[in-house]
């Protein structure tokens, strides 16, 4: 079950962090 | 095929399920339809499909690409007020398993458009079909995660009501990476872009429908007891969802949703050309792009914070900052355009698109206090159409006044302060109604119908 469940946060937090990392990085130009 | 691996009864969980799973579950399906918020970045290659890098005198205008998007927030908010009661009946796997066929056929229909170019079919592909896919799909997990989490159902409706804010914040690098990749010296390669997405969001929704799993009736989670004394807006009765909306709390709830959203939306909605006009020339076209990411983040941060804060402080307090906050924040904006401040002027509109997207996230836990747990995806459902009112209304206030404000000759820097102070009336409106919210009246309580009452019904059919 564990295994599982750290798998599922993995299939949907992966896309998700790597969505914030390009936002982040393109709401610096805001700044720079 | 009966798939009835979608039943609700096949998707009661074991002894011993980790509820933790179903959050993710929701925001499997969440993060995808969240590509809604993204579909501008087709808008334009949509206009070039002839002209290929180009707008030929046969391809599509900008206005009439705009309508797919429209349409797709009418019927998002028209099938979540049609089908909540459908789909608490079925249970979320198959509201889930319905809710991806809908998203992920939308794209499909919409590239044969695309293909063929017939503009309709894409106002029925991703208009018609798709804003039914994101409507089911919105309202398909939150009744299931107030079940799982009665001990926190802001932070649960949170997390999965974060994913429609988040989804945007993949999908929009997502569109842009495969329509590079696609793109070759004859097409613009939006079509293979709608195919692929299309299959990625079903198979990625279609996870959140495999694991998704409803608790047992009598569940509740370990060593938790529910408070002796609630507060007095929590109610521990049901109300039917057909009962529901003909009560007072009802349509005040739908005022404040709506207030909220309009407030947010017609910011959204104008916020790049906005801060390129409050501080001409500072603010660059990318700086302003940049401000809009910015955005999209604090909207989705503010989902999960907002919500989760609500289970500490309660809904009705929760509302009555964004509210009061919120005033004093769009009252101050002009000044500090005025004064030049640009971090400032971010920050104050970060908060604000964050109170937007709490507005959103907390109204599940909202309507699970006042109506109980019964019906309150349905319920759920019927609310949303103040998200429709306000998907409207936002924008045409904020387009509209500033247009009449720059013809009656008044600077563009300052064309959006009697906008802003005109959405500081409307959080008042909403203020207003969140400070008219009272218990519910026991007459409207759901009561299940007596045995007498159940042989005359069997004798009448």
């Amino acid at each position: 079950m564990k295994a599982r469940l750290i798998i599922l946060w993995l299939i949907v937090g992966l896309p998700l962090l790597w969505g914030i990392a390009r936002t982040l990085a393109n709401s610096m130009k805001l700044f720079l | 095929m009966t798939l009835s691996f979608l039943d609700r009864d096949r998707t009661i969980a074991p002894p011993g399920y980790n509820r933790f799973l179903v959050p993710p579950a929701a925001l499997a399906v969440h993060l995808s339809i969240g590509q809604a918020y993204a579909f501008s970045t087709f808008n334009l290659p949509l206009t070039r499909l002839i002209g290929n890098g180009e707008s030929a005198p046969d391809d599509w205008t900008l206005a009439q690409v705009g309508w797919i998007f429209s349409i797709a927030i009418v019927f998002l908010g028209l099938s979540a007020a049609l089908f909540g009661r459908w789909m608490e009946r079925v249970g979320p796997r198959r509201a889930m398993f319905t809710a991806a066929l809908c998203f992920g056929s939308g794209f499909m229909v919409s590239a044969v458009g695309i293909h063929l170019h017939q503009l309709w079919l894409l106002y029925l592909g991703y208009g018609v079909l798709g804003g039914c896919g994101l409507g089911i799909g919105y309202i398909s997990p939150v009744s299931t995660l107030i079940k799982w989490f009665p001990d926190r159902p802001g932070m649960a409706t949170g997390m999965a009501i974060m994913g429609f804010g988040g989804g945007a914040l993949i999908a929009a690098p997502l569109s842009l990476v495969l329509m590079d990749h696609f793109k070759t010296a004859t097409s613009e390669g939006v079509l293979q872009t709608f195919i692929v997405m299309g299959v990625i969001y079903f198979i990625f929704m279609m996870i959140g429908a495999y694991v998704v799993r409803v608790p047992a009736s009598d569940w509740k989670p370990a060593n938790w007891v529910p408070p002796a004394q609630p507060h007095k807006l929590v109610t521990t009765a049901n109300v039917h969802v057909d009962v529901a909306w003909r009560t007072p709390q009802f349509w005040l709830l739908w005022g404040v949703l709506c207030m909220n959203v309009t407030a947010g939306i017609g910011v959204l909605s104008q916020a790049s050309p906005m801060i390129q006009e409050i501080f001409g020339g500072r603010v660059t076209v990318a700086a302003a792009a940049g401000f809009v990411g910015l955005l999209s983040l604090f909207n989705m941060a503010g989902r999960f914070f907002w919500a989760s804060t609500s289970d500490y402080i309660g809904r009705r307090n929760t509302y009555m900052v964004f509210f009061l906050l919120g005033i004093l924040l769009y009252w101050l904006a002009p000044i500090l355009g005025r004064l030049g401040s640009v971090s400032m002027y971010v920050a104050a509109f970060a908060i604000i698109i964050s109170m937007y997207g709490g507005g959103f996230a907390t109204i599940p836990a909202y309507l699970r206090d006042v109506f109980g747990t019964m019906h309150v995806g349905a319920i759920h459902g019927r609310l949303l159409t103040a998200w429709s009112v306000a998907g409207v209304l936002g924008p045409v206030l904020v387009n509209y006044i500033r247009e009449y404000q720059i013809a009656s000759g008044i600077p563009k820097a300052q064309a959006y302060s009697t906008t802003l102070h005109i959405m500081c009336g409307l959080l008042f409106l909403g203020f207003l109604c969140n400070l008219a919210m009272r218990a519910v009246n026991s007459r409207y309580y759901y009561r299940e119908p007596a045995l007498g009452e159940l042989d005359t019904v069997r004798t009448r059919s």
